[in-house]
């Protein structure tokens, strides 16, 4: 069992990955590595902006960012997804029936199939 | 026998509050704090009997002898305590308590106040006979009492639309997910000819037919929606915020887990043990694969704590922030319940289930005192919105204070209680597989975000909504303060209640010897 203030070690770990991510945005796009903000719907590819490497099977993904440094294209991917949280709405009855449905379905299934 | 007290003085006290209530105001407030008092009193000792002897509370309501008279079947039922129940019995009586001591200020300006004491018994009595059946129909009686009791109490304000329309979806989906186990219960009696859980368990093992497994689906699948586990816990994130405070702190607290997880917990271990089940696999004889179904609780877990926590984030309504998060946090004990299955027997299992049992006594405590300090927000400042909340620290300091251990709990920071369980729990997931260590850290981000958002609208500049804002009044700041002391007291002795009640705990449940089997057949032989 790890001791009980190892745990600190995630917070150190956590706050440090922070720091340094954005010391490497702030130093990427300011020396002109490519890195550069190009607005909503910039499409992602593997490396740099070579429309042969885009990624397979995520091909339509947009993202904010171009250039070489494509990570941060996704990182608006993840403020995006907030955004699609942001508008959940309370559902209606019915859909809150067809999820305890599908649920009980896919229960049923596994232990149907692989119990 | 202390046991029959822990149903029959709730159950007194309910029905007794009309009449008491005839007495004047104040005495049936003072009633459903005495009644609920003493609830906590036996609750107390009989875990401290559990816990002492560790041997396992059995008794029977109705006929002792195992065989019937006149029929082919015994007319009785059959509780049977063993430590999870306890400490869970424990939790919810201390929770309970809390919780009526601060609606008598909370509640002051409500009219209906009689029915409001008398649901609130009632759900607390639901709760209490959850934890201590034996008996799988009387399980699913003792469920009904606290859903009935829980639709209502969500409806309770019924001004307001909020109230009425969660409370309405709340029970036309619950209603839905209860007749799923109901049908769990008659497939298993109509095939196995037994109610009592234990001996159902020796005769699934003895038959494992496909009724069985299809009953177990059942039952995994309705409870999973009272737990509030995604993708069916959007009934949650409207009923809790919707319900009084008082009563969202005991929704989020315990009802979620006395009649979600903790009822997974018990099927999975109790009536489909997942080591019996292995033994008969191993011998290739015919046996439900227990795998299947661990890795079905730990995909919804996985799921359940990403979406709960993420979705926690994006709110601006305060308390339903605390329900999200509430959702992320079930996520955690299933993941424990889902390694545990896997893992049964080894080292990794039994910390996972230690851990997802802290957890559930910890996150009652923790988000009862969240939804106690959203409460004292909205009786003070009339608003749970986090966009006009700026500012509240300075206004109402005792309530921010508290608010900080919780967040902090919550999101596991040492030296917290939250910190203890939730580590155990990624512990045991990086000793069973790493990935499901990973994804568990990632829910925390998510809720260390959710929570730094709420702190800051606390800490920031003052807003027009608070400039009248002051501390509520004592008997909702002393449950709060009390919540405070266990969360840092519980917080201070990680390990000593993890090795001395919570591994203990999850070995009795885990049964590695049979031992919730044996008690029934030790004490009286059949069904």
């Amino acid at each position: 069992m790890f001791g009980y203030w190892d745990a600190l070690y995630f917070l150190y770990a956590f706050l440090i990955g922070l720091i340094i991510s954005y010391l490497l945005m702030k130093w990427a796009e300011k020396v002109s590595m490519g890195t550069r903000r190009t607005g909503d719907g910039t499409k992602i590819y593997i490396s740099g902006e070579d429309q042969d490497k885009v990624i397979p099977h995520f091909e339509h993904l947009s993202g904010y960012f171009t250039g070489r440094h494509v990570m941060w294209g996704l990182i608006r991917g993840v403020h995006r997804m907030f955004l699609v949280f942001r508008r959940e709405h309370t559902g209606l009855l019915t859909d809150y029936v067809a999820y305890l449905l599908i649920t009980i379905a896919i229960v049923l299934g596994a232990l149907v199939i692989g119990g | 026998m202390t046991l029959p007290f822990l149903i029959i003085i709730p159950l007194f006290g309910a029905f007794s509050m009309p009449i008491v209530s005839l007495l004047g105001k104040k005495i049936k407030e003072y009633w459903a704090v005495i009644v609920s008092g003493a609830t906590l009193a036996v609750s107390a000792k009989i875990f401290y009997t559990v816990w002492k002897t560790n041997e396992i509370i059995l008794y029977t309501l109705g006929s002792d002898s195992p065989i019937g008279k006149g029929v082919k079947f015994p007319i009785r039922i059959v509780w049977e305590v063993d430590l999870f129940g306890a400490l869970l019995a424990l939790t919810i009586a201390f929770v309970g308590f809390l919780a009526v001591i601060y609606s008598l200020g909370y509640m002051k300006h409500d009219t209906g106040l009689e029915k409001y004491y008398t649901l609130i018994l009632i759900l607390e009595l639901g709760m209490l006979g959850i934890v201590i059946t034996g008996d799988i129909f009387n399980f699913y009686v003792f469920l009904e009492i606290m859903s009935i009791a829980s639709y209502a109490l969500v409806a309770f304000r019924n001004d307001t639309w909020e109230g009425i329309e969660a409370g309405i979806k709340y029970m036309f989906v619950g209603s839905l997910a209860s007749s799923f186990i109901l049908l769990g219960i008659a497939l298993l009696y109509g095939q196995y000819g037994t109610l009592t859980m234990s001996y159902l368990a020796i005769k699934i093992a003895e038959n494992p037919t496909l009724v069985a497994k299809i009953a177990l689906a059942f039952f995994i699948g309705g409870l999973l929606f009272k737990s509030g586990a995604v993708p069916v816990h959007m009934w949650l994130a409207d009923a809790h915020p919707a319900a009084p405070s008082s009563i969202s702190a005991m929704l989020s607290g315990l009802v979620i887990k006395a009649g979600g997880v903790y009822a997974v917990a018990r099927i999975v271990f109790g009536i489909f043990n997942p080591g019996l089940h292995a033994y008969l696999r191993a011998f290739n004889a015919p046996a439900v694969n227990m795998d299947v179904i661990g890795w079905v609780i730990v995909f919804f877990a996985c799921l359940t704590l990403l979406v709960g926590n993420a979705m926690a984030v994006v709110q601006t309504d305060m308390k339903r922030l605390f329900a999200f998060s509430s959702v992320g946090q079930i996520g955690y004990i299933l993941l424990g319940i889902g390694i545990g299955t896997l893992a049964y027997g080894t080292k990794a299992g039994e910390l996972a289930l230690a851990g997802a049992i802290y957890h559930i006594v910890n996150h009652a405590l923790i988000k009862a005192l969240l939804f106690l300090v959203a409460g004292a927000v909205i009786h003070q400042v009339g608003t749970k919105n986090l966009n006009e909340l700026s500012g509240l620290a300075k206004k109402m300091p005792l309530t921010t204070f508290s608010f900080v251990i919780g967040a902090a709990a919550i999101i596991g920071l040492p030296p917290l209680n939250g910190f203890a369980s939730k580590w155990i729990i990624y512990e045991s997931s990086a000793m069973y597989n790493p990935v499901l260590a990973a994804i568990a850290v990632v829910g925390t981000v998510f809720s260390l975000a959710a929570y730094t958002r709420v702190l800051f609208t606390f800490l920031g500049r003052e807003s027009d909504m608070i400039k009248e804002a002051k501390e509520p009044e004592k008997s909702m700041i002393i449950p709060m303060l009390i919540l405070v002391a266990v969360i840092i007291v519980m917080g201070l002795l990680p390990w000593q209640i993890s090795d001395k009640i919570m591994v203990p705990t999850a070995r009795m449940l885990e049964q590695l010897n049979g031992e919730y089997i044996m008690a029934l057949l030790k004490f009286i032989g059949g069904a």
